[in-house]
Protein backbone atom coordinates (compact mmCIF):
# COMPACT_ATOMS: atom_id res chain seq x y z
CA UNK A 1 0.00 0.00 0.00
CA UNK A 2 2.81 2.33 0.96
CA UNK A 3 4.70 1.70 -2.27
CA UNK A 4 1.59 2.38 -4.35
CA UNK A 5 1.07 5.70 -2.51
CA UNK A 6 4.70 6.68 -2.98
CA UNK A 7 4.48 5.64 -6.63
CA UNK A 8 1.49 7.95 -7.20
CA UNK A 9 3.25 10.90 -5.51
CA UNK A 10 6.50 10.30 -7.41
CA UNK A 11 4.69 9.94 -10.74
CA UNK A 12 2.80 13.22 -10.43
CA UNK A 13 5.80 15.05 -8.99
CA UNK A 14 7.97 13.94 -11.89
CA UNK A 15 5.22 14.72 -14.38
CA UNK A 16 4.98 18.24 -13.00
CA UNK A 17 8.75 18.61 -12.90
CA UNK A 18 9.23 17.49 -16.48
CA UNK A 19 6.41 19.74 -17.71
CA UNK A 20 7.89 22.61 -15.76
CA UNK A 21 11.41 22.10 -17.10
CA UNK A 22 10.06 22.64 -20.56
CA UNK A 23 10.12 20.56 -23.67
CA UNK A 24 13.63 21.57 -24.64
CA UNK A 25 15.00 19.20 -22.01
CA UNK A 26 12.71 16.42 -23.18
CA UNK A 27 14.22 16.09 -26.59
CA UNK A 28 17.89 16.72 -26.06
CA UNK A 29 20.48 14.68 -24.28
CA UNK A 30 23.12 17.32 -23.71
CA UNK A 31 25.60 16.42 -20.93
CA UNK A 32 23.61 18.27 -18.27
CA UNK A 33 20.35 16.64 -19.33
CA UNK A 34 21.97 13.23 -19.15
CA UNK A 35 23.26 13.97 -15.64
CA UNK A 36 19.79 15.14 -14.64
CA UNK A 37 18.17 11.96 -15.92
CA UNK A 38 20.66 9.69 -14.17
CA UNK A 39 20.34 11.54 -10.85
CA UNK A 40 16.55 11.67 -11.13
CA UNK A 41 16.33 7.92 -11.63
CA UNK A 42 18.64 7.11 -8.77
CA UNK A 43 17.13 9.59 -6.31
CA UNK A 44 13.58 8.53 -7.11
CA UNK A 45 14.26 4.81 -6.77
CA UNK A 46 15.39 5.21 -3.16
CA UNK A 47 12.26 7.10 -2.21
CA UNK A 48 9.98 4.78 -4.13
CA UNK A 49 10.95 1.32 -2.91
CA UNK A 50 13.26 2.30 -0.02
CA UNK A 51 14.59 -0.88 1.58
CA UNK A 52 12.08 -3.15 -0.09
CA UNK A 53 14.03 -5.59 -2.26
CA UNK A 54 11.08 -7.89 -2.90
CA UNK A 55 9.72 -8.86 -6.30
CA UNK A 56 6.22 -7.90 -5.08
CA UNK A 57 7.50 -4.43 -4.12
CA UNK A 58 9.14 -3.94 -7.52
CA UNK A 59 5.97 -5.09 -9.31
CA UNK A 60 3.82 -2.76 -7.24
CA UNK A 61 6.09 0.21 -7.97
CA UNK A 62 6.39 -0.46 -11.68
CA UNK A 63 2.70 -1.39 -11.94
CA UNK A 64 1.63 1.86 -10.31
CA UNK A 65 3.73 3.95 -12.69
CA UNK A 66 2.49 1.90 -15.66
CA UNK A 67 -1.19 2.22 -14.73
CA UNK A 68 -0.86 5.95 -14.11
CA UNK A 69 0.81 6.31 -17.50
CA UNK A 70 -2.15 4.51 -19.12
CA UNK A 71 -4.66 6.62 -17.16
CA UNK A 72 -3.03 9.92 -18.13
CA UNK A 73 -2.68 8.80 -21.73
CA UNK A 74 -6.37 7.83 -21.82
CA UNK A 75 -7.36 11.13 -20.20
CA UNK A 76 -5.25 12.85 -22.83
CA UNK A 77 -7.10 11.08 -25.59
CA UNK A 78 -10.58 11.43 -24.09
CA UNK A 79 -10.48 15.03 -22.89
CA UNK A 80 -8.86 17.42 -25.38
CA UNK A 81 -8.92 20.27 -22.88
CA UNK A 82 -6.79 18.20 -20.52
CA UNK A 83 -4.31 17.56 -23.32
CA UNK A 84 -3.18 21.17 -23.20
CA UNK A 85 -2.25 20.72 -19.55
CA UNK A 86 -0.86 17.20 -19.71
CA UNK A 87 1.09 17.38 -22.95
CA UNK A 88 1.23 21.05 -23.86
CA UNK A 89 0.72 22.30 -27.40
CA UNK A 90 2.97 22.72 -30.42
CA UNK A 91 4.53 26.11 -30.87
CA UNK A 92 5.69 27.76 -34.09
CA UNK A 93 9.35 28.72 -33.79
CA UNK A 94 10.26 29.60 -37.39
CA UNK A 95 8.09 31.11 -40.07
CA UNK A 96 9.37 31.88 -43.54
CA UNK A 97 12.98 31.42 -42.53
CA UNK A 98 12.70 33.85 -39.62
CA UNK A 99 12.69 32.72 -36.01
CA UNK A 100 9.57 33.77 -34.09
CA UNK A 101 11.57 35.56 -31.42
CA UNK A 102 9.14 35.51 -28.52
CA UNK A 103 8.40 31.80 -28.97
CA UNK A 104 12.06 30.93 -29.33
CA UNK A 105 12.83 32.82 -26.11
CA UNK A 106 9.90 31.21 -24.33
CA UNK A 107 11.25 27.75 -25.11
CA UNK A 108 14.78 28.81 -24.15
CA UNK A 109 16.05 28.01 -27.64
CA UNK A 110 18.89 29.84 -29.35
CA UNK A 111 19.31 30.41 -33.05
CA UNK A 112 22.18 27.92 -32.84
CA UNK A 113 19.81 25.30 -31.43
CA UNK A 114 17.42 25.89 -34.31
CA UNK A 115 20.20 25.78 -36.89
CA UNK A 116 21.52 22.55 -35.38
CA UNK A 117 18.08 20.95 -35.42
CA UNK A 118 17.65 22.06 -39.04
CA UNK A 119 21.01 20.60 -40.02
CA UNK A 120 19.98 17.28 -38.49
CA UNK A 121 17.04 17.33 -40.90
CA UNK A 122 19.37 18.05 -43.81
CA UNK A 123 18.47 21.74 -44.03
CA UNK A 124 21.63 23.85 -44.25
CA UNK A 125 20.01 27.26 -43.79
CA UNK A 126 17.11 28.50 -41.71
CA UNK A 127 16.19 30.65 -44.72
CA UNK A 128 15.11 27.43 -46.44
CA UNK A 129 12.59 26.68 -43.70
CA UNK A 130 8.95 27.51 -44.32
CA UNK A 131 7.78 26.40 -40.91
CA UNK A 132 9.45 24.97 -37.85
CA UNK A 133 7.18 23.74 -35.12
CA UNK A 134 8.36 22.62 -31.72
CA UNK A 135 6.22 19.62 -30.94
CA UNK A 136 4.97 18.60 -27.51
CA UNK A 137 7.71 15.94 -27.39
CA UNK A 138 10.36 18.64 -27.68
CA UNK A 139 11.31 17.62 -31.22
CA UNK A 140 11.32 20.33 -33.87
CA UNK A 141 9.51 19.53 -37.10
CA UNK A 142 10.73 21.36 -40.19
CA UNK A 143 8.82 22.03 -43.38
CA UNK A 144 11.08 23.25 -46.14
CA UNK A 145 10.00 26.00 -48.50
CA UNK A 146 10.54 23.65 -51.41
CA UNK A 147 8.27 21.03 -49.78
CA UNK A 148 5.44 23.48 -49.46
CA UNK B 1 4.41 28.09 -52.76
CA UNK B 2 0.85 29.14 -52.19
CA UNK B 3 -0.17 32.67 -51.31
CA UNK B 4 -3.68 32.09 -50.07
CA UNK B 5 -5.31 33.11 -46.83
CA UNK B 6 -4.83 31.08 -43.69
CA UNK B 7 -7.58 29.67 -41.49
CA UNK B 8 -7.13 32.76 -39.33
CA UNK B 9 -7.96 34.96 -42.28
CA UNK B 10 -4.52 36.49 -42.52
CA UNK B 11 -2.40 36.25 -45.66
CA UNK B 12 -0.11 33.31 -45.60
CA UNK B 13 3.11 34.46 -47.21
CA UNK B 14 5.17 31.33 -47.20
CA UNK B 15 3.46 28.04 -47.52
CA UNK B 16 0.39 26.24 -46.40
CA UNK B 17 0.15 26.26 -42.68
CA UNK B 18 0.78 22.75 -41.37
CA UNK B 19 -2.38 20.87 -40.50
CA UNK B 20 -3.79 21.43 -37.02
CA UNK B 21 -1.56 24.48 -36.53
CA UNK B 22 -3.57 27.60 -35.79
CA UNK B 23 -1.37 30.67 -36.05
CA UNK B 24 -3.26 32.66 -33.46
CA UNK B 25 -2.78 29.92 -30.90
CA UNK B 26 0.49 28.25 -31.89
CA UNK B 27 2.45 31.26 -33.13
CA UNK B 28 0.84 34.27 -31.47
CA UNK B 29 0.06 32.21 -28.35
CA UNK B 30 -3.41 33.66 -27.95
CA UNK B 31 -5.04 32.10 -24.91
CA UNK B 32 -1.72 30.53 -23.92
CA UNK B 33 0.17 33.46 -22.47
CA UNK B 34 -0.93 32.62 -18.95
CA UNK B 35 0.64 29.16 -19.27
CA UNK B 36 4.09 30.58 -18.70
CA UNK B 37 2.86 32.02 -15.39
CA UNK B 38 1.62 28.62 -14.31
CA UNK B 39 5.05 27.26 -15.03
CA UNK B 40 6.68 30.10 -13.10
CA UNK B 41 4.30 29.56 -10.18
CA UNK B 42 5.25 25.90 -10.03
CA UNK B 43 8.95 26.80 -10.18
CA UNK B 44 8.38 29.25 -7.32
CA UNK B 45 6.58 26.57 -5.28
CA UNK B 46 9.41 24.16 -5.89
CA UNK B 47 11.91 26.83 -4.84
CA UNK B 48 9.96 27.39 -1.61
CA UNK B 49 9.96 23.63 -0.97
CA UNK B 50 13.74 23.49 -1.48
CA UNK B 51 14.26 26.53 0.72
CA UNK B 52 12.24 24.90 3.51
CA UNK B 53 14.41 21.81 3.10
CA UNK B 54 17.57 23.92 3.37
CA UNK B 55 16.15 25.55 6.49
CA UNK B 56 15.81 22.15 8.20
CA UNK B 57 12.03 22.05 8.09
CA UNK B 58 12.19 18.42 6.97
CA UNK B 59 15.10 17.44 9.25
CA UNK B 60 17.53 15.97 10.15
CA UNK B 61 19.80 18.60 11.74
CA UNK B 62 20.21 17.90 15.47
CA UNK B 63 19.34 20.46 18.10
CA UNK B 64 20.31 20.62 21.74
CA UNK B 65 17.98 20.90 24.74
CA UNK B 66 19.38 21.33 28.24
CA UNK B 67 17.40 21.14 31.46
CA UNK B 68 18.94 21.85 34.84
CA UNK B 69 18.02 20.75 38.34
CA UNK B 70 19.90 21.17 41.63
CA UNK B 71 21.12 17.57 41.40
CA UNK B 72 22.10 17.34 37.73
CA UNK B 73 21.68 18.72 34.26
CA UNK B 74 20.62 16.74 31.22
CA UNK B 75 21.50 17.78 27.70
CA UNK B 76 19.82 16.01 24.82
CA UNK B 77 21.34 16.58 21.40
CA UNK B 78 19.28 14.95 18.65
CA UNK B 79 17.13 15.86 15.67
CA UNK B 80 13.39 16.31 16.15
CA UNK B 81 12.57 16.11 12.44
CA UNK B 82 13.48 13.04 10.47
CA UNK B 83 12.75 11.30 7.21
CA UNK B 84 12.24 7.64 6.39
CA UNK B 85 15.52 5.77 6.12
CA UNK B 86 17.88 8.36 7.62
CA UNK B 87 20.50 7.53 10.23
CA UNK B 88 20.74 9.75 13.27
CA UNK B 89 22.32 9.98 16.66
CA UNK B 90 20.93 11.03 20.00
CA UNK B 91 23.45 12.11 22.61
CA UNK B 92 22.48 12.35 26.26
CA UNK B 93 24.91 14.23 28.51
CA UNK B 94 24.27 14.05 32.22
CA UNK B 95 26.29 16.39 34.42
CA UNK B 96 26.00 15.53 38.10
CA UNK B 97 26.02 18.60 40.35
CA UNK B 98 25.69 16.29 43.34
CA UNK B 99 26.29 12.59 43.63
CA UNK B 100 23.72 10.70 41.55
CA UNK B 101 23.84 7.25 43.12
CA UNK B 102 21.67 5.31 40.71
CA UNK B 103 21.10 7.20 37.47
CA UNK B 104 18.21 5.87 35.42
CA UNK B 105 17.26 7.23 32.03
CA UNK B 106 13.68 6.65 30.98
CA UNK B 107 12.72 7.08 27.34
CA UNK B 108 9.16 7.12 26.06
CA UNK B 109 8.23 4.51 23.41
CA UNK B 110 8.52 7.09 20.61
CA UNK B 111 12.29 6.57 20.84
CA UNK B 112 11.91 3.01 19.63
CA UNK B 113 8.68 2.98 17.63
CA UNK B 114 9.61 2.06 14.04
CA UNK B 115 13.21 3.08 14.63
CA UNK B 116 16.11 0.66 14.43
CA UNK B 117 18.47 1.14 17.34
CA UNK B 118 21.89 0.33 15.89
CA UNK B 119 24.24 1.25 18.71
CA UNK B 120 24.09 2.14 22.36
CA UNK B 121 27.38 3.26 23.90
CA UNK B 122 28.39 2.82 26.62
CA UNK B 123 26.22 -0.21 27.23
CA UNK B 124 24.02 0.51 30.26
CA UNK B 125 24.33 -1.60 33.38
CA UNK B 126 20.76 -2.68 32.91
CA UNK B 127 17.87 -2.31 30.49
CA UNK B 128 14.23 -2.76 31.30
CA UNK B 129 10.75 -1.38 31.05
CA UNK B 130 8.84 0.92 33.35
CA UNK B 131 5.18 1.36 32.65
CA UNK B 132 5.80 0.81 28.93
CA UNK B 133 8.80 3.14 28.72
CA UNK B 134 12.38 2.09 28.06
CA UNK B 135 14.56 2.20 31.13
CA UNK B 136 18.36 2.31 31.08
CA UNK B 137 20.27 1.89 34.32
CA UNK B 138 23.43 3.97 34.09
CA UNK B 139 24.76 3.57 37.62
CA UNK B 140 26.67 5.98 39.81
CA UNK B 141 27.68 9.41 38.53
CA UNK B 142 29.93 11.20 41.03
CA UNK B 143 29.37 14.93 41.67
CA UNK B 144 31.05 17.11 39.04
CA UNK B 145 31.34 14.21 36.56
CA UNK B 146 29.69 13.83 33.17
CA UNK B 147 28.08 10.75 31.72
CA UNK B 148 27.51 10.62 27.96
CA UNK B 149 25.23 8.07 26.38
CA UNK B 150 25.17 7.71 22.60
CA UNK B 151 22.27 6.07 20.83
CA UNK B 152 22.32 5.62 17.08
CA UNK B 153 19.24 4.89 15.04
CA UNK B 154 17.87 4.40 11.58
CA UNK B 155 14.30 5.40 10.77
CA UNK B 156 12.12 2.71 9.20
CA UNK B 157 10.92 3.68 5.75
CA UNK B 158 7.28 3.24 6.71
CA UNK B 159 7.55 5.26 9.93
CA UNK B 160 5.66 8.46 9.23
CA UNK B 161 4.00 10.82 11.68
CA UNK B 162 4.59 12.48 15.06
CA UNK B 163 5.18 10.83 18.37
CA UNK B 164 6.41 11.68 21.85
CA UNK B 165 10.08 11.18 22.57
CA UNK B 166 10.26 12.27 26.19
CA UNK B 167 13.31 11.70 28.37
CA UNK B 168 13.31 11.52 32.16
CA UNK B 169 16.31 11.24 34.42
CA UNK B 170 15.90 9.56 37.80
CA UNK B 171 18.15 8.98 40.75
CA UNK B 172 16.74 5.67 41.92
CA UNK B 173 13.06 6.44 42.48
CA UNK B 174 13.48 10.21 42.51
CA UNK B 175 12.63 12.11 39.37
CA UNK B 176 15.31 14.72 38.64
CA UNK B 177 14.71 16.04 35.15
CA UNK B 178 12.10 15.64 32.45
CA UNK B 179 12.45 16.75 28.83
CA UNK B 180 9.31 16.78 26.72
CA UNK B 181 10.03 16.25 23.08
CA UNK B 182 8.21 15.25 19.92
CA UNK B 183 9.70 13.58 16.88
CA UNK B 184 8.25 14.22 13.43
CA UNK B 185 9.05 11.76 10.69
CA UNK B 186 8.44 12.86 7.10
CA UNK B 187 7.90 10.31 4.31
Amino acid sequence: MDIVGRGVVVFFFLYLLVRMMGRRELSSLEPFDLILLIILGDAVQQGLTQDDYSLTGAMLAVGTIGVLQIVTSYANFKFPRLRTFLDGEPIVVVQDGKPVEKNVRRERLTIDDLAEAARREGIPKLDDVAWAVMETSGQISFIKKSDA
Amino acid sequence: MSRRQSKDGEPCPVADIPDRIVLKRHRDLEGRRHAIWYRRAIVALLAVFLLLGALNVFGQRPAGTTVDSPEASLELYAPTKLRGGVFFEARFTITAHRDVKKALLQLSPGWQESLQMNTIEPVPIGQGSRNGDLLFTLGHIPAGQKFRLFLQFQVNGTNVGRRNADVTLYDGGKKLIHIHRRITVYP
